[in-house]
């Protein structure tokens, strides 16, 4: 059974019009093909549970929506499920009760065949780059591409414009082992919008970057996210979230928690679990509960 | 799986990784040498066994005082027999001779005489000895037939020296086999082993199984076709650098002229290499898939 969309696998791209340059526009936000797919959110969790022990669920009944265009955070201490959460979109762990609907489709119901489709549909950046490393810049980008089957006049364009878009322009004939840790996270974001893709999973992608890195990455993410693309960034660096007033996703203990609008409203939102009821409607006093809970596991 | 790109990356990965590679190539040149150094003997034992079977023959004896008209009466029965090529009659003084020519240097024989040897029909088969027993009982039947010599016993020599033959050769080659599969599973897993990242990378980005499968599937049909390819090309040379003082021997002992293995076989063992270097990667990379 296949689920997901094939079209860029065979000549996806080698079309004369904008949108059959793109593979997977089926799921962009003004390109799509099918009307009804567009109008509905592009992530959705109902009820998930995710067991690595018996009685000792790492999610607990996680419900979850995440509509086209949003920038979410995914927060919460080391340990939480955030990692977890994001395994289970891409499919490298499957759920155990529940389901996860992405564009409508219910991605715990695919077969092992299906699961690089959905892959196609994502871009997925790490903490630790997953850059290979004697590869040029160029040949680690272009691999998304390579998998599509496009041309290799298509790729060489395609590459050029992501590696534009990330600051790497001109770097694609450099070997991917020279250059420094924030230049590799951008070249591993280069490869996951290279195909642009309908939604971008960031786990802790800037876990292994100094601040100053992790702010211009994260200002890279917000212009991608910027041109359409939903993006799921999970961190627990709450230097971050104080930074940007995006919709907050807290996970404690394999549960959700969640602010529409950054830290300054979190006190509007389940607040009570985080102990702020008694001091609401304070975006400081709001920071500092979410700020000190995380510090505290 | 697209074969340009995976022809593409296999190269690169193997240009990657020269040195692996190059061990597992003359690993399984030596396999594959033994191979078809056996193949190269079996088919001489093949071609000895031809020439053998082809000159298979009888010897009828004949009772003293049988008329020369009961002679020719059975000469032209024989003659009419299937499988039968050739009947030349031996007398008794023709057979002396020979006798006397083939023990050429010892004295005293020549004092034996005539009456000493029966005269005899000497059958050539034409289809080895696949007709002999049923001839010699239907010459048995006349009256003029002392004895019939089909020489039996030493063709079933033959035949289990030759039956020996192809079993060790049969053995040998599942050796070969086992041991190609295993070389270059080993090197296609030395080979994943260091490219895990790249498998996980390719996987993470949406490719199909066959997709990364692809050029390890190449790299390992290039090992075992190169590989098969020197090792013949080893063997010719070898064959080529030895035949002319291992020919003289070998004709003058089994009446046949050495003989490399038929093109065919060749192209066989070079199929061979290929496909099994094919099988051995796609085998052992199942286990590194799951991403």
């Amino acid at each position: 059974m296949v689920l997901f969309d094939k079209g860029g696998r065979s000549g996806g791209g080698r079309g004369n019009n904008a949108s059959s340059n793109r593979p997977f526009a089926f799921f962009r936000a003004g390109l799509g093909r099918d009307q009804s797919a567009q109008n509905r959110p592009i992530l959705v969790l109902e009820d998930v549970f995710k067991y690595h022990k018996p009685d000792q669920p790492t999610l607990r009944g996680v419900n979850l929506t995440i509509e086209r265009g949003e920038f979410v955070f995914i927060t919460g201490p080391s340990g939480a499920g955030k990692s977890t959460l994001l395994d289970l979109v891409y499919r490298k762990q499957q759920v155990d009760e529940g389901r996860i609907l992405f564009s409508g489709r219910d991605i715990s119901r695919l077969t092992s065949d299906s699961i690089p489709y959905l892959r196609r549909n994502l871009g997925i950046v790490f903490q630790d780059f997953k850059v290979i490393s004697h590869w040029t810049v160029f040949e680690n980008v272009a691999i998304a591409l390579e998998i599509l089957s496009m041309s290799r006049r298509l790729i060489r364009s395609r590459v050029s414009e992501a590696l534009e878009r990330v600051g790497l322009a001109g770097r694609g004939d450099d070997v991917t082992g020279n250059l420094s840790g924030g230049e590799q996270q951008r070249v591993a974001v280069a490869r996951a919008i290279v195909t642009e893709p309908a939604l971008l999973l960031a786990d802790e992608p800037t876990g292994n970057l100094d601040p100053h890195l992790a702010l211009d990455i994260l200002t890279l993410f917000e212009e991608i996210h910027a041109t359409g693309t939903t993006v799921l960034f999970a961190t627990h660096d709450h230097t971050l979230l104080e930074e940007r007033a995006h919709r907050i996703v807290y996970i404690d203990d394999g549960n959700v928690k969640e602010a529409r609008k950054g830290l300054t409203d979190w006190s509007s939102t389940r607040s009570a679990d985080l102990g702020t009821a008694s001091s609401p409607g304070t975006a400081a006093a709001a920071r500092n509960n979410v700020v000190s809970l995380a510090r505290s596991r | 799986m697209d074969l340009g790109q995976a022809i593409t990356r296999a190269a690169r990965g193997m240009r990657d990784e020269a040195r692996l590679h190059l061990v597992a190539i003359s690993s399984l040149t030596i396999a594959f040498f033994c191979l078809g150094a056996t193949l190269v003997a079996m088919t001489n034992l093949d071609r000895v066994a031809e020439r053998w079977g082809q000159t298979a023959r009888m010897s009828i004896f004949l009772r003293d005082g049988a008329s020369a008209e009961d002679i020719t009466q059975l000469r032209m029965a024989l003659e009419g027999v299937q499988g039968v090529a050739s009947v030349q009659y031996v007398t008794s003084e023709d057979a002396r001779t020979q006798f006397l020519t083939d023990a050429a240097g010892s004295t005293g024989l020549a004092a034996i005489p005539a009456d000493a040897f029966p005269a005899s029909l000497e059958v050539t088969l034409s289809e080895g000895t696949a007709h002999a027993d049923r001839i010699a009982e239907r010459v048995g039947s006349f009256s003029i037939v002392e004895d019939v010599e089909t020489y039996q016993g030493w063709f079933r020599q033959l035949e289990a020296l030759m039956t020996a033959g192809r079993s060790a050769t049969t053995g040998l080659a599942l050796l070969v086999l086992l041991s190609v599969l295993f070389v270059v599973g080993s090197t296609i897993r030395l080979a994943v082993t260091g490219r895990k990242k790249e498998i996980e990378v390719m996987k993470l980005c949406g490719a199909s199984d066959s997709f990364v499968r692809g050029p390890f599937i190449v790299e390992g049909a290039v090992q075992g076709l190169v590989s098969a390819f020197l090792a013949i090309g080893l063997l010719l040379a070898l064959y080529l650098g030895l035949h002319d003082r291992v020919d003289v021997v070998f004709s003058m002992l089994a009446g046949v002229h050495t003989s490399f293995m038929p093109p065919l076989l060749a192209l066989g063992v070079l199929a061979l290499g290929g496909t099994l270097g094919a099988a051995g990667s796609a085998v052992s990379l199942r286990r590194y898939l799951s991403v």
